[in-house]
């Protein structure tokens, strides 16, 4: 990943956070975080307003996104940059806890580019972490309806 | 004007064919005289004939004298006496056309009558039946006239008469139990009949007397005698009174909640006055008898509607209990027929007819239900002749004549059934005894009176009772209330249900997101202190192993549970499963999972089948998962997977040489949480064979295990084939 531009990470869970943080940091990515702690925010950053106006022109290189957050879900954060001309091409990665198929049906539905579930093996996470630079990584799940028998 | 049947005599009945004046025939019968008053001036009109020789002076000086004793007033019973010292009966009616004063000589035996009656009157308080008080009345008219034979009749709704009493000296034939048809007294007959009570004919043989002038000075019309007992009658009604040796006739109408019940009705073998006084003794009776009758079919009713009502709870109880309202009214056969007096019943649901007793073919009550449906809003419909009004009835009249429906769906044909038969089979044939029949033309006799009743109820039952009819209405709206509440109380569960299932969705929702999250915290904070410290002592990097262990553990366990609650909830996606396709990509995972075993593969032709391919990689998965781990200690273990098909299902077996289980537990094996070795033997969360009992039995299969411990176990699923 050559990508200089920052990494939006969208996390309300501290302990995820830390846990996000430190895979990141093993990945010795050059790039920027930024961290975002609900869907608001992370709308503010993405459209540069309220506590991000003076930021850095730009979008991020990639948004991590999880999916229950306060005030705007993730969901919800997922459907506006899908939907918004202007920011539908910056790369959107759910990030959840949750095995539900409808979350991973609607979050393909609004156009996410990759969903990952986050394993209780840290391990793993660490190495999904990693992957995130490229996209389609091991964990990505594909959509619904290229598994298996469906 | 021909007359088609033949009621026997009853007074003036023949002329009153349809489309006959009967009201104006302009002359009276000779056995009195008839006067026409102007009711202001009290100028004379009218007047029959006979006036001045009947009265013995001139009918001027009459209308005076009469005029000055009525005031010109309607009077009923009014006693005068003639100048020869006859006492006369004055009857006076006041019509458009004048004062009609009808004078008839009064003889004796009118106090003897009133005693008559009097102790009469005693008697019928204690009868108890219908047919006991008509035949007390008869007998009772016949003391009182010396007819030789009254008869009491009574009509049914469709205007069939029976004779239901006799009393007789044997001059005259016996008509008890005979039938006659309804067109044997056209319906303005029966409407006179109702309004004007006593009828006589003292003598066939008599002779008109023609009113004078015919046309009523007032309006130029012939004059209305319509309200007058001396009115003349037809001719021919005469000819047949006398052919059939009935000289004399007099009737008197039953009328019981102001229709026409039935009728008293005197014959004699000769001409016979009955003296006016005893014949308003006669009408007095009538009247009595009348309400007597009255009283009794409405006690009647009133008790065959309490027995229906011990019948419809009867039939409602055990209803009330079973599932299906067919089944639960077919397994009651009696009180479902009972309810309305039937002698079949059905009901039609969602165009399935179940039936019990005599009823029509299936298919034609199905039509019948839709034929109902057409514009009708009473949901209950009644006929006694269904043929009249839906000509295909007559095909099954024998079992289907009379109907009771009932329908209990505004939205289908659905309804209730009752059938009664056609009548003819069930009547006792009366005719037979009068084999002699009077007349000489032979064109009237009670015979072929009989044969044309026959014709005109043919396709028609016993009519319906009203309390039968409220008995079905009433059981109608209990049935109905009946199947609303059990369509009310399922869509109440449906609804609870929905609440309970998505209250359980999002509980399960929220599980999956938040209760993985701590574990998942607890083993990545662990894995960033392992990597931390490097120089943790061997116990130290136990503890931390085992609290990843645990923390995994559990991980696994809140996904097996959450994939169980699951199954649940998503719906099947069926299609035609390649098994050795499936099978060979399960065997690859599970051989990703546990490299460097030694496995011995047997794998079969396996025949495809139907199914979620998803969840039955879950179940493969499992259990040759299971196979492999349960072999870990033998070397090689063998892995056997086996199919076959019949027309039936298709059916799948894992076995292998490991661990097997004792077959005591085999019962166990299927439960959630349930396992049969410790954890530090095999790993697992025991979740896995209630997850695939779970999948196979949506899909409407089976799975089974076998084993024996020590040798080995196989685990054995089938599917139903794809229809």
């Amino acid at each position: 990943m050559t990508d200089l531009r920052p990494i939006l990470l969208v996390e309300d869970n501290p302990r995820d956070l830390e846990l996000t943080l430190a895979a990141l940091a093993k990945c010795n990515l050059a790039n920027e975080i930024v961290i975002a702690r609900d869907g608001a925010e992370a709308l503010d950053y993405l459209h540069c307003r309220n506590g991000f106006s003076d930021r850095q022109p730009g979008d991020p290189a990639v948004v991590l996104l999880d999916l229950k957050l306060p005030k705007i879900d993730g969901l919800e954060v997922l459907e506006q940059v899908k939907q918004d001309p202007q920011r539908r091409q910056i790369p959107v990665v759910m990030l959840t806890s949750s095995r539900e198929e409808r979350d991973l049906v609607r979050s393909y539905e609004l156009g996410v580019n990759a969903f990952v579930v986050k394993p209780v093996n840290f391990n793993e996470f660490h190495e999904a972490i990693q992957d995130l630079g490229m996209f389609w990584a091991i964990l990505n799940e594909p959509p619904p309806y290229l598994q298996a028998g469906r | 004007m021909e007359r088609r049947g033949g009621l026997p005599v009853t007074a003036a009945d023949l002329d009153l064919c349809a489309g006959e004046p009967i009201r104006i025939p302009g002359s009276i019968q000779p056995h009195g005289a008839l006067l026409v008053l102007d009711p202001d001036s009290g100028h004379l009109l009218q007047a029959s004939a006979n006036a001045a020789t009947f009265l013995g002076g001139g009918a001027q000086i009459w209308a005076a004298r009469l005029a000055a004793a009525t005031g010109l007033q309607p009077v009923d019973g009014y006693l005068t006496i003639a100048d020869d010292g006859r006492a006369l009966l004055l009857t006076g009616q006041r019509t458009a056309q004048g004062l009609i004063l009808e004078l008839e000589e009064a003889g004796g035996g009118a106090d003897a009558a009133q005693r008559q009656l009097r102790r009469f009157l005693d008697r019928v308080e204690d009868i108890d039946t219908v047919a006991e008080i008509a035949a007390a009345a008869a007998a009772e008219v016949r003391v009182l006239t010396g007819f030789h034979r009254v008869l009491a009749y009574r009509f049914d709704a469709d205007g069939h008469g029976t004779v239901i009493a006799e009393d007789g000296d044997g001059t005259l034939p016996s008509y008890l139990d005979l039938r006659f048809p309804a067109s044997d007294i056209p319906a303005q007959a029966r409407e006179l009949y109702r309004v004007n009570r006593l009828r006589i004919i003292p003598d066939a043989g008599y002779s008109p007397v023609p009113i004078e002038p015919a046309l009523s000075p007032l309006d130029g019309r012939p004059l209305d005698l319509g309200g007058c007992g001396l009115r003349s009658v037809s001719p021919i009604h005469l000819e047949y009174m006398r052919n059939m040796g009935t000289w004399s006739s007099m009737s008197v109408s039953l009328v019981v909640d102001g229709r026409l019940w039935g009728l008293v009705s005197c014959h004699h073998g000769a001409p016979r006055r009955v003296d006016p006084r005893v014949r308003a003794t006669c009408e007095f009776l009538g009247r009595v008898v009348s309400q007597q009758i009255g009283a009794r079919v409405r006690s009647a009713q009133s008790q065959r509607r309490i027995a229906l009502k011990r019948i419809e709870s009867g039939l409602l109880v055990p209803l009330a209990r079973v599932e299906g309202l067919a089944e639960g009214l077919i397994a009651h056969p009696g009180l479902w027929m009972a309810l309305t007096g039937a002698e079949g019943a059905a009901i039609l649901l969602d165009g399935e007819v179940t039936s019990v007793g005599r009823v029509p073919p299936a298919d034609a009550i199905r039509r019948l239900g839709a034929w109902l449906r057409q514009g009708r809003e009473d949901p209950i419909f009644a006929t006694s002749c269904l043929s009249t009004q839906l000509p295909e009835a007559g095909q099954y009249a024998e079992n289907g004549s009379g109907v009771i429906v009932a329908a209990i769906s505004g939205l289908h044909d659905d309804a209730i059934f009752w059938f009664r038969p056609e009548v003819v089979e069930t009547v006792r044939w009366a005719g037979e005894r009068s084999k002699e029949e009077p007349g000489s033309d032979g064109r009237i006799h009670p015979r072929r009176s009989f044969a044309q009743w026959k014709e005109q109820v043919r396709g028609c039952a016993i009519p319906w009772m009203d309390a039968e009819i409220e008995s079905a209405r009433d059981f109608r709206n209990a049935i109905v209330d009946f199947v609303l509440r059990r369509a009310e109380e399922r869509a109440a569960l449906t609804e609870e249900l929905q609440r309970t299932n998505k209250e359980l969705e999002s509980f399960s929702y929220s599980v999956s997101h938040d209760l993985r999250a701590p574990f998942r915290h607890i083993v990545g904070y662990a894995e960033l202190l392992r990597q931390r410290e490097t120089a943790l002592d061997e116990k130290s990097q136990h503890y931390l192993a085992s609290i990843v262990d645990a923390a995994m553990a559990a991980g696994r366990l809140v996904d097996d549970l959450l994939r169980f609650s699951h199954l649940g909830r998503t719906s099947l996606h069926a299609a035609r499963i390649d098994m050795d396709k499936l099978v060979a990509e399960v065997r690859r995972a599970v051989e990703h999972e546990h490299p460097g075993r030694d496995i011995e593969w047997r794998i079969g032709r396996l025949p495809a089948a139907w199914g979620d391919a998803g969840l039955l990689r879950q179940v493969l998965l499992n259990l040759v998962g299971n196979a492999v781990k349960y072999t870990r200690d033998r070397n090689p273990a063998v892995i056997t997977i086996a199919g076959r098909a019949d027309e039936r299902e298709t059916e799948y077996k894992v076995s292998d040489n490991g661990v097997g289980f004792d077959m005591a537990y085999v019962g166990k094996l299927f439960g959630v949480f349930q396992r049969l070795h410790r954890a530090e033997e095999f790993e697992g969360t025991g979740i896995g064979l209630a997850l695939s009992k779970r999948i196979i039995e949506r899909h409407g299969g089976r799975i089974d295990a076998d084993g024996t411990l020590g040798v080995g176990a196989t685990f054995c699923f089938a599917l139903p084939r794809h229809r």
